[in-house]
């Protein structure tokens, strides 16, 4: 009998209207992010590569002396990810270029992001399901129990010894198979689009990452579904019931994002640049003042090319200019993390929204998005500790240097502060980029799937709870 | 008869329980926004203000004219739209601080760090998203069953049958659906405005009001066209959940789709060059220009004693002996309008860069404007003086300030060849100088020496100093919609007539 259920439900919807229009236009966006995805994805790819390898080979120039290994400047790229078809995690907006010697890093938002085009959302998975799969899931679902009242037909099913959680059941299963068909084909499409182009290559964690993707959006359309029927069974009349759903899904897909983000600016607003300027000069007064009450020790500010001029005393201007670096890297890390924990406490409100528990979620399982470029930039710092002590740890085999490491290349170069003698290129520690793991990226999404699937099942027995008691007449 | 249809449609509308919703929601919603938004306007006022007076401290310490060429730390600000409000648009995302120095001629910039780039996850919030959402939603449900209901229930036959003509009953309808939403419209813009009095720092001059008028239009007109739209669906359909279906359906293709793709399609269609390209070409004419310069520096070598002091907070000048002053002065003469050139050489290439993002943003306003949404987008953030342009006007009269800064430090040093734009002093004995720059001498004694010079210069007299002042034109912003309002006006029309056609040869079976 259940069988029989979700078949007419399903027979019911292919035939409508609606699912006409929600396969057509489900099939050309997920078409149009196949093509716009391949489009940008192979010169993306050939950049980054370009751009790593003028980095090393400028990097592997610089080791036939110690010391100028410390002052290369790294230029690392954020490396394109192939799963950003799937999930962008709004990456065009987020820092993508960072640049790092041994004292200091920065970031920064650089490519041909047109920065005039407003909300530049990616045209992916996430955003098709979330957005509008997520709207086109209640028009299947606004009329289930209380359209079928209206037309009588709920009287006559339940006439006949059929138990309610069945007819529940059996429209549930009903209503997901259908939105799972257009999402399905869509799917299909992009995936073939985008393999056929030859521009990812499948490797298996890509798959299992894909199959996750898509086990989460399946739960997620559930929610809508669930809701839809939840409604439906509440209200007596599909309009009354459109008007009310049409409203949560504003409220739940539109407005609580927006809120988190206007809370955010509110509450958790990092300092603009402006401010951080002046920080910087405080800093730099400050250090001054120190230096001059000689807490470096004497002649701390000193600059001559010859180490034993009477005006400098290299311990002290290599302490101080340590401090100087640790001082500028402690304001771009605490600036950087503040920034973050401003994105941060904006999604942590709109966390009320299964939209944003579903992209964060999606996002964890692809390895993109904010949290990819947050570890992406303590990698960075990670790695600059670590080229530091590599040079610190060569150097001391030489007995000709001061073994002093400072951010100043002319006094490190003519005092011979650092060795300058050739090392073993293979033997340096080079930059790259650590993907995470399946396991990792299920772990940092673990909480979101449960949520979800809290979602799922409240959404449920408030339906079940609803059409046990619905008054059918 | 009209009159009378249109009485009693507008007395069912306003009965139902989706005007009930959709209107609470809408006041509802606006006490929730408003506060909010109101606060961070306060926030970046209060932000603008910090930083317009920290520049004004910046420049009062100025001992020589090098200082305000050089311009450390000397900003101007572009004051928070009062509207945006209403609309932010992009006015966040454009960097709206400009350093006003010699070494840069003012260009739109993104404005990367003063925004924070992460924040981007989330989209932004404004009020013109209760109109683009609730409103416009409300509009189309009610306008939805206007006909096709009225089919189904029998009673168009039975008005049919009264003898009242078809465009009767037609203009009837959208005489009531106008009444029915212009409650919604203008109780919001009551209640939003109301919240806006009652908060403290804003105060509204007649320029604002203005505005706020034109948003008023401006919102009416947009639903408006989103009740015929409903309209024309309702008169295509016989029935009124089929009806009610497709104008959600395309109120969502215009909502989010069209925006979206139209993004996607102008990236697409007007790919930018690479930002290397620009570069390269900067880094090339830059070289070129050192080339050029070093060549007119060493027909004029260096002469003299010099000993250079160094203030901190970008203030940088010499101590000269008389050689050295005379060889400094001509130096700059030479030397400092060749540096002004140069800079406008190179901005002219940033200048094309920015030319062809805004020729980007063009085509997907193109595209945009299949979807009424975001051409009520456009129009709003015009008016609110959120928009590129009026970001640029400011960036324009950013460059002007500079250009009149640069003319005043020429008029003040005669064409850059005074001694007071590099040093406070008058020439010093040589012998002392070399004394000073001997490495030998006691470097305490040297720096107790240039504290007490620094102590004895004098700041220059800044009285005349030009002032930044820059106040977003309300009448540019009207004139710049007119278009995208007659477009409103038009697609109405068009929307009525189809509409009108499609009544006629209705079957009210």
């Amino acid at each position: 009998m259940l069988f029989k259920i979700i078949r007419k439900e399903i027979l019911q919807n292919l035939v409508s209207l609606r699912f006409t229009f929600s396969l057509l236009l489900i099939v050309l966006l997920f078409a149009t992010s196949g093509f716009v995805f391949v489009a940008g994805y192979r010169t993306q790819s050939d950049n980054y590569w370009e751009k790593t390898n003028n980095n090393l080979s400028g990097f592997r120039d610089q080791a036939d002396e110690l010391y100028k290994l410390a002052f290369h400047n790294h230029e690392i790229w954020r490396k394109p990810n192939p799963l950003t078809f799937c999930v962008g995690g709004h990456e065009k907006s987020l820092p993508n270029c960072f640049g790092t010697d041994t004292f200091h890093s920065v970031w920064w938002v650089k490519g041909r992001h047109n920065f005039l085009l407003r909300q530049f959302g990616d045209l992916d998975w996430v955003f098709i399901i979330s957005l509008p799969l997520s709207f086109l899931a209640l028009f299947f679902t606004y009329d289930s129990i209380c359209g079928e009242r209206d037309a009588g037909t709920l009287r006559l099913i339940l006439s006949r010894p059929i138990p309610r959680h069945k007819v529940l059941l059996g429209k549930y299963i009903g209503a997901m198979i259908t939105i799972g068909l257009p999402l399905c084909v869509g799917l299909l499409v992009n995936l073939i689009i985008v393999i056929s182009s030859g521009v990812i290559e499948p490797h298996p964690d890509v798959w299992f990452k894909l199959a996750a993707i898509i086990l989460l959006s399946i739960l997620y359309l559930s929610i809508f579904v669930l809701l839809g029927i939840f409604i439906s069974s509440r209200t007596a009349y599909p309009t009354n019931s459109m008007v009310v759903l049409l409203l949560i899904w504003v409220g739940l897909v539109i407005l609580i994002p927006c809120l988190g983000r206007a809370v955010s600016d509110v509450f958790y607003k990092a300092p603009s640049d402006a401010v951080w300027t002046r920080r910087y000069s405080d800093m730099l007064d400050q250090l001054d003042r120190e230096a001059k009450a000689g807490k470096f020790g004497k002649n701390a500010l000193g600059y001559h090319n010859d180490p034993n001029h009477p005006s400098v005393n290299p311990p002290a201007v290599a302490r101080y200019w340590n401090a100087f670096s640790d001082g500028v890297m402690q304001q771009r890390e605490d600036g950087h993390n503040q920034r973050v924990a401003q994105a941060l406490a904006g999604r942590r409100f709109a966390y009320l929204s299964p939209t944003v528990i579903y992209q964060k979620a999606s996002e964890a399982i692809a390895g993109t998005g904010l949290h990819r470029c947050r570890s992406l930039w303590e990698q960075i710092n990670r790695y600059r500790n670590q080229l530091k002590q590599y040079i610190l740890s060569q150097d001391v085999e030489d007995p000709n240097s001061l073994h002093l490491l400072f951010c100043l290349d002319d006094l490190v170069k003519n005092w011979n502060a650092i060795s300058k003698q050739p090392v073993d290129f293979d033997t340096v520690p080079k930059f790259r980029e650590r993907d995470w793991t399946l396991g990792e990226s299920v772990q940092l999404a673990i909480w979101d799937i449960g949520l979800l699937v809290l979602f799922n099942l409240g959404f449920f027995a408030a339906s079940w709870v609803s059409f046990m008691t619905y008054d059918v007449r | 008869m009209i009159w009378r249809i249109a009485k009693k449609e507008f007395l069912l509308n306003v009965m139902t329980f989706k005007f009930a919703v959709g209107t609470i929601l809408c006041v509802v919603l606006m006490a929730v926004f408003m506060p909010v938004l109101v606060n961070d306007y306060h926030q970046r006022l209060k932000d603008y203000n910090t930083n317009v007076s920290a520049t004004q401290a910046v420049l009062q310490k100025a001992k020589v004219y090098d200082t305000i060429l050089l311009g450390w730390n000397h900003f101007v600000y572009r004051p928070p739209a009062l509207l945006s409000i209403f609309n932010k648009a992009i006015a966040h995302h454009v960097g709206d601080s400009v350093n006003i120095r010699i070494y840069q001629v003012p260009e739109l910039s993104a404005g990367s760090k003063e925004i924070n780039p992460y924040i981007s996850i989330l989209p932004t919030l404004d009020i013109s998203l209760i109109f683009k959402i609730i409103i416009s939603v409300l509009a189309l449900l009610i306008a939805s069953d206007v006909i096709s209901t009225e089919r189904e229930q029998g009673t168009l036959k039975l008005m049919l049958s009264a003898g009242v003509a078809r465009y009767q009953i037609l203009s009837g309808k959208l005489l009531a659906g106008w009444m029915t939403l212009f409650l919604p419209v203008t109780i919001a813009f009551i209640t939003g405005l109301l919240i806006w009095q009652l908060s403290p720092m804003i105060d509204l001059r007649g320029a604002d009001w203005a505005r706020i008028v034109a948003l008023y239009l401006a919102s009416l007109l947009f639903i408006s066209v989103m009740y015929h739209f409903g309209l024309f669906a309702s008169c295509m359909t016989k029935r009124s959940s089929t009806s009610l279906l497709l104008t959600l359906f395309f109120w969502m293709f215009f909502i989010i789709i069209v925006p979206n793709v139209s993004l996607h399609l102008a990236t697409f269609m007007r790919p930018l060059e690479p930002e290397e390209v620009t570069d390269q070409l900067l880094r090339d004419m830059r070289e070129r220009q050192r080339k050029e310069s070093r060549e007119l520096e060493n027909q004029m070598p260096r002469k003299g004693e010099v000993i250079d002091i160094d203030e901190g907070m970008g203030r940088f000048y010499v101590i000269c002996d008389r050689e050295a002053i005379e060889c400094q002065r001509k130096r700059n003469a030479l030397l400092e309008p060749l540096k002004i050139k140069h800079v406008a050489q190179r901005w002219e290439v940033q200048h094309v860069k920015i030319e062809n993002l805004f020729k980007q943003k063009q085509v997907a306003t193109l595209f945009s404007r299949i979807s009424p949404i975001s051409l009520y987008g456009d129009v709003t953030s015009a008016l609110a003086g959120t928009d590129a342009s009026s970001c640029q006007d400011f960036i324009k009269a950013a460059r002007e300030y500079r250009q009149e800064v640069l003319d005043y430090v020429r008029s003040k040093t005669d064409n850059f060849s005074l001694p007071i734009l590099f040093t406070p002093f008058a020439a010093i004995d040589t012998n002392i100088l070399k004394q000073y720059n001997d490495p030998n001498t006691d470097s305490e004694k040297i720096q107790k020496w240039k504290e007490l010079k620094i102590a004895q210069a004098k700041p220059i007299n800044l009285d005349d100093f030009p002032p930044f002042t820059w106040k977003p034109d309300v009448t540019t912003a009207i004139i710049q919609i007119i278009p995208s309002l007659s477009a409103f006006v038009i697609i109405n029309m068009v929307l009525f007539v189809l509409s009108f056609v499609a009544f006629m040869r209705y079957d009210v079976r």
